[in-house]
């Protein structure tokens, strides 16, 4: 199968579905000429002009009311919100309106509407500039958030996300826009809801999303020359959580610990462990380990920032003293 | 027909009121619309305005009362009657001078002035200054004392025309709201009253039983007396065992008080009950805790032994002491050992003091007690193996089944470690099964 790059599969995937769909567009800054800092979108104002790759003045909160409005009447705009740490500023137009127009209107209007941005650190683009704040818009209810964690999902997950009639927000890692990864020629779709077991084992599970899942990956496999049979799980989705695919495996190895690269306190890692306590509790060997960013501005410094997110080295250490029965607390 | 005046409700979550003051008095007529009485809620102080007209009769509540919402506090009714007869004196209020220790001085009649409610949330005030003292005439919008809330300092009027017949609470005095802190009287008090918070017991209730020494400002703080209890380890009983290693162990019926008793430390985890099921034996056969180790040795070894130094050497009973003896000490342990010999079938017991430190031919039992081991000789029973409760030192069973010695130690934790226990036994089995090198 061919490679490609994460951001070649999100570009196939938006060129594809504004072929597919004429109600389709993409607003935002640097999105048509620029084709966006990351070249994500490069080529597709020429094939689809100014009039659906819409270039915005600098103002995220004017921009995404725009695109609010839009989706309720009849089209299906494709927001690219530059850095996910931009995210503050359109809080009002995603959360208050896009994310509750569909219940208070009592069905009547839909916000078929897809926001584009990212996360990750380790880019050295210092606090303002390297946020994972995927666990913000996943607080909200009538939200969707995919997490893509490859080419593939990147894909996938894009165009089923532009023909669901809810918003949904699309978070891609910004180390991984140059990461390749074998993308099928044919069309695909991946649900939202639907996590993807991508190795299997019998002691210990790894639940990572987005840059977590490769850091998990890398855990897996230090640990399997240490004979510990880690099975790795990426939820694609984190709303809908694919809730019955985690439990299942934490029901069967008994111990899981949940990566993420989102601020560890009150993220996704804390509400993931807390549903598999809730509901796999009786079958748990040890506490259920949240592994997230540290609570701490993003450093600028690179020594600083590369500490500041979970490792393959340190996510297998903590498998390992679980698995070992070491995750010993006071009674 | 009479009007009942009842504590309104006037806050959305309020269950009772505090009566400020009353603004007519027992048997006073009353029209509709007269204000009755001031009510402080934990939002404002509203004036309560009669709902009849006519006279204001059986007041139960006085000033300082806090009422609960809906109860009967007066009655308005046709002609005005004396004061009731009874005036239910379990309601009475409790700073009532009919309540208070006789010892106590008389509490002067007159106008109470209670602790204001000065904050949305305030449940106390500390009195920072007195503007009046005992005795001194007080007009109503007079400064009669400062108040310290958490939020600010307030002054805070007399409210009523008068003189300051009691003070009840001393600067630095912290008062719980609607307490009363002073009584104002309309004559001139001839024994005005002064009085701090702690002088009137722990309580710090309006109830002033305990005997007003003089004021005493240096007194100790009414701090309450109790002592934090220790707080409890929460352990106790309980083991600490991950979910899934408890939820199998319960359905597999497994007691994880075996992997305590076998010293593996908690937390158990899954791979422990492995441990569990591999130790079923001794949860069978032993009788809390006793721990048994058995051998068996052919008899020759022994028996052409004692036949070559027959003679020389003293009973079997005497030699095994001194195989016991040996192998104790070189499982570990140090002191002189004490071996006792029990014979059960002739009900007899010898006692040896380190019968490995004499040639065999001088062996002979002494007096002593506490031994460290109690050899059990039953070879010339029938007996071929048996498991007791351990003594009060480790049993060394000697039974003999066909042409072989059976050893069987029983011991507690308390008495030998496991390993000391398998050197022990090994070491008297190496001796009986060939005696020389006991010598050696």
């Amino acid at each position: 199968m061919r490679e490609i790059t994460l951001s070649q599969a999100v570009n196939e995937a938006l060129a594809e579905e504004m072929r597919r769909d004429e109600t389709v567009f993409i607003i935002g800054e640097d999105v048509a000429e620029a084709g966006t800092p990351f070249k994500v979108l490069s080529g597709l104002v020429e094939e689809f002009g100014t009039q659906r790759v819409i270039d915005t003045p600098i103002s995220e909160p004017g921009f995404m009311g725009l695109a609010v409005g839009a989706a309720m009447t009849g089209t299906r705009p494709v927001v690219d919100l530059m850095f996910g740490d931009f995210l503050f500023l359109v809080m009002d137009q995603l959360c208050n309106q896009a994310a509750k127009i569909h219940y208070m209107s009592g069905g009547k209007l839909n916000v078929p509407l897809v926001v584009r941005t990212n996360l990750g650190a380790t880019r050295r683009s210092a606090a303002q500039h390297s946020q994972s704040l995927h666990a913000l818009v996943a607080h909200i209810p009538g939200l969707k958030v995919a997490l893509p964690s490859s080419a593939y999902e990147a894909k996938g997950l894009m165009k089923t996300a532009i023909r669901d009639n809810n918003p949904v927000v699309i978070f891609e890692d910004k180390l991984m826009y140059n990461d390749k990864a074998p993308v099928p020629e044919e069309e695909y779709l991946i649900p939202l809801g639907e996590a993807n077991v991508l190795r299997e084992g019998s002691d210990i599970t790894l639940i990572g999303t987005s840059s977590m899942v490769q850091v998990c990956q890398k855990a897996a496999g230090l640990l399997a020359h240490e004979r510990i049979s880690a099975e790795v799980i990426d939820p694609r989705t984190i709303v809908p959580l694919d809730e019955a695919a985690l439990l299942k495996s934490a029901k069967k190895t008994s111990r899981v610990i949940v990566v993420d690269e989102g601020h560890q306190s009150f993220g996704i890692t804390g509400e993931i462990a807390s549903r598999i306590n809730e509901k796999a509790f009786y079958h748990l060997d040890g506490p259920v380990l949240r592994m997230g960013a540290m609570d701490v501005p993003v450093p600028f410094s690179p020594a600083l920032e590369d500490l500041t997110v979970p490792t393959p080295e340190g996510v297998a250490e903590k498998a390992r003293k679980l698995v070992a029965g070491e995750m010993i607390h006071a009674a | 027909m009479p009007h009942e005046v009842i504590m309104p409700a006037l806050g959305m979550a309020q269950d009772s009121g505090l009566i400020v003051a009353w603004h007519k008095n027992q048997g006073d007529a009353v029209s509709m619309g007269d204000t009755l009485f001031e009510v402080e809620t934990d939002k404002a102080t509203m004036e309560v305005e009669a709902q009849a007209s006519g006279f204001l009769n059986r007041v139960s509540r006085q000033a300082g009362d806090d009422v609960p919402v809906g109860e009967v506090i007066a009655v308005i009714g046709d002609s005005a009657e004396a004061a009731p007869p009874e005036q239910t004196p379990k309601e009475m209020p409790k700073e009532m001078p009919e309540n208070i220790d006789p010892a106590a001085p008389e509490m002067p009649k007159g106008a109470e002035v209670i602790m204001p409610a000065l904050g949305m949330a305030q449940d106390s005030g500390v009195i920072v200054a007195w503007h009046k003292s005992p005795g001194d005439a007080a007009a109503s919008s007079d400064v009669l004392f400062e108040v310290e809330t958490d939020k600010s300092t307030v002054e805070v009027e007399a409210g009523h025309d008068g003189y300051v017949a009691a003070l009840l609470a001393e600067p630095g005095d912290e008062v719980p709201v609607g307490d009363v802190i002073a009584v104002i009287s309309a004559t001139k008090p001839e024994t005005p009253v002064q009085l701090s918070r702690q002088s009137q017991g722990p309580s710090a209730s309006r109830s002033a039983e305990t005997p007003a020494a003089a004021p005493a400002p240096s007194s100790e703080p009414a701090a309450s007396p109790q002592v934090a209890k220790p707080a409890a380890m929460a352990t106790g009983d309980r083991i600490l065992v991950s979910p899934k290693a408890r939820r199998l162990a319960l359905e597999q019926g497994l007691d994880l008080k075996g992997l305590i008793e076998a010293g593996i430390p908690q937390p158990f985890h899954v791979a422990d009950l492995e441990m569990l099921r591999s130790l079923p034996a001794k949860t069978a056969t032993g009788p809390s805790g006793t721990q048994n180790v058995l051998a068996r040795v052919s008899v020759t070894g022994f028996s052409d032994f004692f036949d070559r130094f027959d003679g020389q050497i003293p009973t079997p009973g005497a030699v095994w002491a001194a195989f016991a003896a040996a192998s104790l000490r070189s499982a570990g342990s140090r002191s002189d050992i004490v071996v006792r010999l029990d014979t059960p079938l002739l009900g007899s017991s010898a006692f040896f003091v380190d019968p490995d430190l004499v040639p065999l031919s001088r062996i002979a039992p002494c007096e002593a007690d506490a031994p460290q081991i109690v050899l059990r000789d039953l070879t010339a029973s029938r007996i071929t193996g048996l498991t007791l409760v351990a003594d009060d030192a480790p049993v060394l069973t000697v039974s003999r089944d066909g042409t072989d010695y059976v050893l069987s130690l029983d011991f507690t934790e308390a008495q030998l470690a496991a390993n000391a226990a398998i050197r022990l036994v090994e070491g008297v089995a190496a001796r009986l099964g060939e005696p020389l090198r006991h010598l050696l």
